[in-house]
């Protein structure tokens, strides 16, 4: 978490990805550092399991962490 | 801060989050004021930076910390030193505290100080009863609870934790001991006072009642030593062992410094690859299939600290386990314990 | 009869930092991959490389000495040199 929000203060757009394990431990985290950086969570656990599981949940993540690092679009009709 | 008039103080410590569960006593400004009165440092001078909020600690906060956790003042200069040693990039608090490890700060104190404070190095030296013992790690902890914002369950990732994350400090025995001070063989003069801070977990037995020769004894301490973490991890953890006045005899009896230990435990605990590797002996825990043929030390170089404490009656030692060693984790630190 | 008791605490309660603005989308931009040297990672963000590629996005990979600590400076100003998004993972 240091690592992203240091980086986003060069103004590197940024996200963390993690166990969902780590929900609460990131939000007290980012918090204490009195920042928000951008946080995707696939889940636990990690350790065991065998490269094609973990490549599918880096699948399963892909979406999600483009969309971190990318400006909100208006959904289609909206304002 | 003024407690409501209804408020119990006993209750509205736990209530504002600054205990670790036992009771703390109320940080008035008077018993502050004494504490502060325990070191010739001013109140306003910057300790540490404390993770993992990166606080700046002031020598008040600390005594603030130090009378919640029960410290009497001429304890300050040692809760000061474990701060600042544990706030050091090499001790590295912050990763120890977000560890999913057992691993907590352990503080071993040497020098005068520990006989200046009453501090216990015999027996029950890793267990309760003593007041400086007991209340200087508990300080600690506290600093980087209520000051770094390292709460169990938050940032505290740790899976079982430890009963040592409470409080773990102990002088050692260096008048019973046939080996120079820890601190001194770290680098410190003699008459110093100082704390040496280790990554560590809940210290587990080990006992070996028959062994005559320091060869037996380090073959047994060796065999112990080899599960750390597991029995399949090398080059990973690092140890403390704390060794008993009744083992440290039998390795003084053959006339084994404390690096002849170090080197001969070291010795020992090289491990064929083979029987390290994934898989081998039923357990897919292990090292990648490349190291097989490879002989492999089970710690680094640096990475056996040998201390010597406990009452006079038992063939047993203790094994701290450590955590993720050296530059990837933490590295032990030595600091001197200042006025 | 009124009690006083001094906070333990670093009585810090610091402002939230805004983001970075973010690109629209991720075309023509090279995405930095963080690996922060914990185990698996190193095949969740192969994975993650490989998607980047097929979308025709440029990427760079980054590695820090150890999961335990923040990354060292250089390696930041490095990838803020080098990248104009990035990724970390994978923290368990």
């Amino acid at each position: 978490m240091h690592d992203i929000v240091g980086l986003e203060g060069l103004g590197i757009p940024g996200v963390m990805v993690a166990s969902d394990q780590f929900v609460e431990a990131a939000a007290v985290q980012a918090r204490a550092l009195g920042a928000d950086p951008a946080r995707v969570f696939v889940a636990h656990p990690i350790q065991d399991r065998t490269d094609d599981e973990v490549r599918a949940l880096a699948d399963a993540a892909y979406d999600r962490i483009v969309a971190a690092l990318v400006a909100d679009t208006p959904a289609p009709g909206a304002g | 801060m003024t407690l409501g008039v209804a408020e119990d103080d006993a209750e509205a410590m736990f209530e504002r989050g600054w205990t670790d569960g036992l009771p703390v006593v109320p940080p008035t400004p008077e018993r502050v004021e004494r504490m502060l009165a325990g070191t010739t440092r001013t109140p306003d001078e910057v300790v540490a930076v404390v993770p993992p909020d990166l606080a700046e600690c002031t020598v008040e906060k600390v005594a603030i910390n130090a009378v919640l956790a029960g410290c009497r003042p001429e304890y300050l200069p040692v809760v000061l030193a474990a701060v600042e040693a544990a706030c050091t990039d090499a001790f590295n608090m912050h990763g120890l505290l977000a560890t999913t490890w057992f691993s907590g700060p352990v503080v071993v104190v040497n020098g005068p100080v520990t006989h200046a404070i009453g501090m216990n190095s015999g027996v029950n030296a890793l267990g309760p009863g003593n007041r400086a013992n007991a209340t200087i790690g508990r300080a600690l902890q506290l600093v980087v609870r209520n000051v770094g914002g390292g709460r169990p369950g938050e940032v505290d990732r740790a899976t079982l934790g430890q009963p040592g994350k409470y409080t773990f400090c102990f002088a050692e025995d260096e008048a019973g001991s046939p080996w120079e001070p820890l601190h001194v063989a770290r680098g410190l003069e003699p008459g110093q006072s100082a704390v040496t801070l280790f990554a560590g977990e809940a210290p587990r037995g080990l006992a070996d009642q028959l062994a005559r020769s320091a060869d037996d004894l380090a073959t047994s301490f060796a065999a112990c030593l080899r599960t750390v973490w597991g029995p399949k991890a090398v080059l990973a953890f690092d140890a403390m062992v704390v060794v008993s006045p009744e083992h440290a005899r039998v390795f003084a009896g053959s006339g084994w410094t404390r690096t002849r230990l170090v080197e001969e435990l070291h010795a020992r605990l090289r491990i064929p690859g083979a029987e390290l590797v994934r898989g081998a002996g039923g357990i897919a825990e292990g090292v990648d299939p490349a190291w097989a043929d490879a002989e492999i030390p089970k710690f680094r170089p640096d990475g056996l600290l040998v201390v010597h404490a406990g009452g006079g009656a038992g063939l047993f030692s203790a094994i701290v386990g450590g955590w993720a060693s050296g530059a990837l984790g933490s590295e032990p630190v030595t600091r001197p314990v200042g006025t | 009869m009124t009690r006083v008791v001094l906070d333990p605490t670093a009585e810090a309660t610091p402002a939230v930092r805004e983001r970075a603005s973010r690109p629209a989308d991720l075309t023509g931009r090279t995405v930095g991959l963080l690996d922060i040297s914990k185990a698996r990672g190193d095949v969740f963000l192969d994975r993650v490389a490989e998607r980047c590629a097929e979308a025709g996005l440029r990427v760079e990979r980054f590695r820090k000495p150890t999961f335990t600590k923040p990354a060292p400076i250089d390696l930041r100003h490095e990838i803020a040199t080098k990248c104009d998004v990035v990724i970390e993972a994978l923290a368990d």
